[in-house]
């Protein structure tokens, strides 16, 4: 039943976005025929077994000719039959009705009661609906046809994500359908001032999209922004939001990304609150939000759930957890090749004792490791899940033990690398995860060449790249690069919520969250224990 | 766009391929050299002696055959007129490049220091862009440089680490050593109102024997390697050796004692009572009069009692007090002893002269150029001591006394 109803409020986007994606030639004009509708229907989809016609008379006193076609799966048929077919075209009150008025006027109106419904003058506009789950009803004599929404079909029920992955927190995720998710971002802002915005993109797939953000929060030239981007997009297909991602971000030549996604309705919901836009495709649990910042993707939900001081620590942590994982091995190049004197004595003899019997320079060394370690870690995530284990067996023993013990590693680099992947693994957004793993080994080359100069240099060169980066116009280190004190607050540390009085400046069109101070502040504090509270004066004492 | 991206691209290249990782060097292409000796030789010219680390013979570890089939340290030798040529020459014999950055000790022979002085051993030192100035310097009293280290040391296995360890530690609990680094021998010599002083240590026992393997796989190390005086310089040149009470004066003096032990004498026996330093302060108070220099050194110490062997009621005040007269006599007897020998030496190493220096700028002009020679020994030195006690143990009554009672 809800299904039916679902589609009114969509309706006004889809109808306006009508005349971009047009497909090959199919404007073509509906015969009032109805065997020869039929007949199109079946020769456009190549007789496809999914797609069901239902040949029903209309009042069988009358007996108008009626069809309704569907496609299988993608429709709730329990719709179909209760309502379309036994409530409407079978209903016999209609009788009366006729024959004033055409019967097609009764049959839209009669649908309308029940759920949405629109006319369409041209089979593309039939196709559209018939494809997106649809039924389509065509009338005997009528060249137009009626489409009722009755979209359903089996989903993926809302379960945990399985990415970002919180203690405390909210524990539904997206699924892989639009109105689902959209559902559960409403859900948590229940204002009409969250406005979604619907489009169809790709040629052939024609995918839902929807633009989601908070009017007056969200900015309006970036909404526009958003919005022109996705429209200027003309591909046949999308299959995920990473296609979309790759197709409006603003600098495609670098390893970061620079739109955000998340597969947690609480993180939409809490960044469209900051005034960022929401992308929501269809067919995809991964909702991507712009613009993005640097610092975002070091910060995890749980931060905002958990005490501020410990949001703080463990912010700092997954810092120098980045940084860890990017100049890990690089820094034991550096350090044994070229920096000597740095490494403690002790320390260096150590390595050296280490390093008497293996035959590679250190630079070969780490990249043999690496490279070893990212084939177990691949290996590892595409393997079936019962050879899962097999893997993490070889790859212990083989990587951590033989390798040692054959002497063609030192157990100094076992340890770096092992460091290095967990600080890896450590870092909560595996967007940015993944570009790290990637300039680990520019690094290590730089410092294989330079030592460590050649890693500072690479810090430079990975510094002025970052602040050179914008995402929807909005600089990348935000609110680092340009400083921006106001919105420290919530970035490398996380302050208190009562302290955090603005949004971000650049993104949010409002800036201010609230009126006074939100500090704590109880009446009566350890009196409380000692003596009745006095109800009128309240004093703190 | 393209031209400027090829451009950058070819840059970058150059940068990386032509320079080709200038100044890379593999840890097994390293001889860690972990402590230099220098020897005077019997005709001409030096012989440094380098103690090279054998990082698997120390560290053991999975591989590499274990950790007690080798000595931790091999030496090489290498004879010439001059320090870099010497060094040079010591590449005839070793497969790997000498790696100085992590060389933690000098040492320098007796006769050396006696004869040459350490001024010229200094400057190549200083002009090598690897070795540290914070490195330790001892003189290796009585023995030669070379033989001194090739004695192998029991726990710690690099003879260099137990070298300068011993001598942390000694400086620390007794006092009667003084760690010197490259450093602050530099700044002594090039200041004209002190003089350096460096720590020597001797090596006892069985000297050969020492040098074997098998001397570590005996309860009773066959030679000793052990701190031994403190060396007193004029000019750049040992002259003479501060020994027991007179170190630990001049520690005093210099105010780098951190613990020590003051035993006095009580009820007629000798070094009856043990004080234990904890804390002290000690203040050098320059003054000059009638251009004749007054130092006044003031020392305030606080300790505990450590041992008593008389019988005596430690919870009278007045005993305690009493107490404290006999240490702060037995500290001020140490100090004048210490104050009297570098007189004698006409040598000040406590740098009396330097605290004129800072009081008295103009006049100290007059007095730089004789300090050592005619004003130091002539200067008036008075000892100022406060001891304190303020705990006596865990114990108040001695147990001989309570036996007697």
């Amino acid at each position: 039943m809800s299904l039916f109803f679902k589609r009114r409020k969509r309706k006004a986007g889809k109808q306006s976005k009508q005349g971009g994606q047009q497909m090959d030639s199919s404007e073509k004009a509906i015969c009032p025929a109805l065997e020869d509708q039929l007949a199109y229907i079946k020769t456009k989809t190549g007789n496809s077994k999914d797609i069901i016609i239902r040949k029903a008379s209309f009042t069988e006193k009358l007996g108008i000719r009626t069809a309704v076609v569907y496609v299988e799966g993608i429709s709730d048929s329990k719709t179909i039959n209760e309502f379309l077919i036994e409530s409407v075209i079978n209903n016999r009150e209609l009788h009366r009705k006729l024959p004033e008025s055409d019967p097609f006027d009764i049959l839209l109106d009669e649908i309308s009661a029940l759920g949405e419904a629109s006319v369409h003058e041209s089979w593309d506009g039939l196709f559209r609906a018939l494809m997106s789950g649809d039924t389509i009803i065509l009338v005997d004599g009528a060249s137009k046809g009626l489409s009722a929404s009755t979209k359903g079909g089996e989903h993926r029920s809302i379960q945990e994500p399985g990415s970002q992955v919180t203690v405390r927190g909210p524990r539904d995720g997206f699924t892989e359908s639009l109105g689902t998710n959209l559902a559960l971002i409403r859900r948590r802002i229940q204002n009409p001032d969250l406005w979604v915005e619907m489009m169809k993109i790709g040629s052939v797939t024609k995918t839902d999209v929807s633009i989601v953000y908070i009017k007056g929060i969200a900015k309006d030239e970036i909404v526009k922004e958003v919005r022109s981007r996705l429209n200027r997009i003309e591909v046949d297909s999308i299959l995920e939001s990473g296609y979309i991602e790759e197709l409006i971000e603003d600098e495609s030549s670098t390893l970061f990304p620079t739109l955000y996604h998340t597969e947690r309705p609480d993180i939409v919901a809490g960044n469209l609150l900051e005034g960022r836009v929401a992308v929501v495709v269809g067919g995809t649990p991964f909702v991507l939000l712009a613009p993005a910042v640097f610092i975002q993707f070091f910060q995890s939900v749980e931060d905002y759930y958990g005490r501020a001081y410990i949001g703080t620590a463990l912010r700092l942590l997954r810092i120098l957890v980045f940084f860890i994982s990017i100049i890990g091995p690089a820094s034991y190049i550096a350090g044994t090749t070229f920096h000597q004197e740095m490494i403690p004595t002790h320390l260096l003899v150590a390595i050296a004792a280490q390093r008497e019997a293996v035959p590679f320079p250190a630079f070969v060394e780490a990249l043999i490791m690496e490279v070893a370690f990212e084939i177990l870690r691949e290996a590892g995530v595409r393997m079936p899940r019962a050879v899962g284990s097999a893997i993490s067996i070889v790859g212990a023993l083989v990587i951590g033990q033989a390798a040692v013990q054959a002497g063609i590693v030192s157990p100094a680099m076992v340890i770096v690398v092992a460091i290095t992947a967990i600080a890896n693994f450590a870092t909560p957004s595996f967007s940015i995860a993944i570009s790290a793993r990637l300039l680990r080994f520019f690094f290590m080359v730089a410092a294989a060449a330079f030592g460590f100069y050649g890693i500072i240099l690479g810090f430079l060169v990975l510094t002025v790249h970052l602040t050179s980066l914008r995402s929807f116009g909005i600089p990348y280190m935000a609110p680092i690069a340009p400083l921006i004190p106001e919105n420290l607050g919530d970035s490398i540390v996380r302050l208190p919520i009562w302290m955090e009085k603005t949004r971000p400046k650049l993104i949010a069109a409002r800036k201010k969250r609230r009126g006074g101070s939100q500090k704590p502040m109880p009446d009566s504090g350890r009196g409380m224990v000692k003596r009745p509270r006095k109800e009128e004066e309240g004093g703190r004492t | 766009m393209k031209s400027s991206y090829s451009f950058l691209f070819t840059a970058a290249a150059c940068c990386f391929l032509l320079t080709g990782c200038w100044s890379q060097r593999e840890l097994t292409d390293l001889a860690i050299v972990s402590s230099l000796g220098f020897d005077l030789n019997k005709d001409s010219g030096y012989t440094l002696t380098v103690q090279v680390i054998n990082p698997s013979n120390v560290a053991g570890g999975l591989q590499g055959g274990g950790g007690t089939e080798g000595t931790p340290v091999t030496i090489y030798s290498s004879s010439a007129e001059n320090i870099v040529d010497m060094n040079r020459r010591i590449s005839s014999k070793l497969s790997r490049i000498r790696y100085y950055a992590h060389a933690n000790s000098v040492v320098v022979s007796e006769e050396l220091a006696r004869k040459e002085g350490i001024g010229k051993l200094m400057d190549s030192l200083e002009r090598h862009e690897e070795f540290r100035m914070t490195a330790t310097i001892i003189i290796a009293r009585g023995v030669k440089a070379a033989d001194f280290l090739k004695e192998l040391t029991p726990i710690d296995k690099i003879p260099s680490d137990k070298v300068i360890k011993n001598l942390e530690f000694s400086e620390k609990m007794m006092g009667e050593a003084l760690r010197v680094n490259l450093q602050d021998v530099e700044k002594d010599l090039a200041a004209a109102g002190k003089e350096p002083l460096i720590t020597g240590l001797k090596a006892t026992g069985d000297l050969e024997a020492g040098m074997k393997l098998q001397s570590n796989q005996q309860t009773v190390p066959p030679a000793v390697v052990g701190v031994n005086g403190i060396g007193l310089f004029k000019n750049g040149k040992l002259v003479d050796w501060l020994e027991g009470s007179a170190a630990k004066g001049t520690v005093w003096i210099l105010d780098k004692i951190n613990r020590t032990i003051v035993s006095i004498n009580w009820l007629g026996q000798e070094e009856a009572i043990a004080y234990r330093v904890l804390r002290q302060n000690t203040k050098i108070i320059p003054k000059l009069k009638n251009g004749r220099p007054e130092i006044t050194i003031r020392v305030e110490a606080e300790g505990d009692i450590g041992e008593v062997k008389v019988p005596v009621d430690l919870t009278d005040h007045r005993q305690l007090l009493a107490m404290e007269k006999a240490v702060e006599q037995q500290i001020k007897k140490e100090l004048t002893l210490a104050v009297e020998q570098a007189k004698k030496n006409k040598s000040d190493i406590f740098g009396f002269g330097e605290a004129i220096h800072r009081s008295y700028p103009k006049e100290w002009k007059k007095l730089k150029k004789e300090w050592h020679d005619v004003h130091f020994p002539d200067a008036k030195v008075e000892v100022d001591v406060e001891a304190f006690i303020r705990r006596t143990g865990l114990r108040n009554k001695p147990l001989i006394s309570t036996k007697e009672d």
